[in-house]
């Protein structure tokens, strides 16, 4: 234990018996107790329990025993010059507040660890009472930062719709903005955006699965439903740039993460509303 | 010769004080005092005391208890003592005395414990 858990003990103690002291001076008819006059009253009181119980535990020591009786602490009070033939009157007469009984702090339980991975078992060669593996990301390695992310596209789109010198309309009505067609546009030297590097590519798994659901949605959309021709050429320059990564990364093709806090991303549906 | 029947009746004397003892350890069983037994107990303990009985630690509760209650008693009579004298002396027409609240103060405090042969100083300085 250290010195200071029990200092803070003795001053749960010391507490209590400060509360006692006042409980006896509210009984004797104070109404109020001056700090300096509350202090020494409480080294008094530990005083007085110390002393006698040193008193009592010498007489009781001296007679061979080491558990006390009533006639040690007898021996104690006339050492002490009190007189306890009266005490029958006072519990009899004296009517004071019952403090409230000391409850035994619990505590703080600790957490749980989540739980991630299977844990190993033993091999045979290691005998059955020595401790088990622990989980697995404590000695194999785990990523722990998740990848921002890119999710530039739909917002990009919309704010190519509100933006762009030229959109269409695809009901003939006045509102422009319920359905607008983003106008097609092609730059100068077409070639150039696959030369320009892209940047923002932190995983190039994490860009690969981006890839394959993308090109699962486009995919699985009609024709008429296409973006404009940048996006599309944009999709070509990323597959293009996966494939040049996935050949140099391809002696690690342990790319599964288990671990629940870097689930994959759920595509809602409502994004592809908002693109199209 | 003269004296044997002097000490018979001492010896009947204590007999008869050992008898009602007993009977207040057994009130013990159902009274509880001011001061908590875990605090008795633990400052016993530090002392390297320690009655399994619970009524031994009710009984040296109730020692404590008297003897802050003493005080106190003796601190309160010095209280009313001083504070009649001031009032008396400075006004008579004050005579709310029996509304007065009474504060326990370090001036009260001293003579009380003077009493009882302790001598209370004040410290030097403040930690």
């Amino acid at each position: 234990m250290t010195t200071s858990s029990i200092d803070q003990q003795t001053n749960v103690y010391r507490k209590m018996l400060s509360a006692a002291i006042c409980s006896i001076c509210l009984g004797n008819g104070f109404d109020t107790i001056e700090k300096d006059a509350l202090a020494t009253l409480v080294e008094l009181l530990q005083c007085f329990l110390s002393q006698l119980s040193l008193l009592s535990r010498n007489y009781c020591e001296l007679a061979g025993r080491s558990e006390p009786l009533v006639a040690d602490i007898l021996l104690g009070f006339i050492d002490m010059g009190i007189d306890f033939s009266s005490f029958d009157d006072y519990i009899k007469s004296a009517k004071y507040p019952h403090l409230p009984p000391i409850i035994v702090q619990q505590p703080p339980k600790q957490p749980n660890m989540l739980t991630t991975g299977v844990k190993q078992t033993l091999p045979q060669y290691i005998p059955s009472y020595l401790p088990e593996f622990p989980v697995p990301h404590a000695y194999i390695r785990t990523p722990t930062h998740r990848q921002p992310i890119i999710d530039y596209e739909s917002a990009l789109t919309k704010f190519l719709a509100k933006t762009a010198p030229s959109t269409h309309k695809l009901f003939d009505t006045e509102d422009i903005n319920t359905f607008p067609l983003i106008a097609c546009q092609p730059n100068y030297p077409p070639y150039l955006s696959s030369l320009l590097p892209q940047d923002q590519i932190f995983d190039p798994e994490e860009l690969e699965y981006d890839a394959k659901v993308e090109t699962e949605t486009v995919e699985h959309k009609k024709p008429g439903e296409r973006r404009t021709e940048d996006v599309k050429i944009e999709k070509i320059e990323e597959e293009e740039q996966i494939q040049d990564i996935k050949t140099e990364e391809n002696h690690s093709p342990n790319n599964f993460i288990d671990n629940p806090y870097l689930a994959a991303i759920k595509f809602s549906n409502s994004e592809e509303m908002d693109i199209s | 010769m003269s004296q044997q029947p002097e000490k018979m009746e001492e010896d009947q004397l204590e007999l008869t004080l050992g008898q009602p003892l007993s009977d207040f350890l057994m009130q013990l069983e159902d009274y509880h005092p001011t001061i908590p037994d875990a605090v008795t107990g633990n400052i016993l303990r530090s002392s390297g005391f320690e009655p399994k009985d619970p009524r031994l630690l009710r009984l040296i509760s109730i020692a404590a208890q008297k003897f802050i209650s003493d005080i106190a008693n003796d601190a309160l009579h010095h209280c009313r003592a001083r504070t009649n004298n001031s009032s008396s002396s400075s006004s008579k027409s004050n005579k709310g005395t029996k509304d007065r609240r009474y504060c326990l103060t370090m001036e009260d405090l001293t003579p009380a414990l003077a009493e009882l042969g302790i001598t209370i100083r004040k410290p030097q300085y403040y930690v």
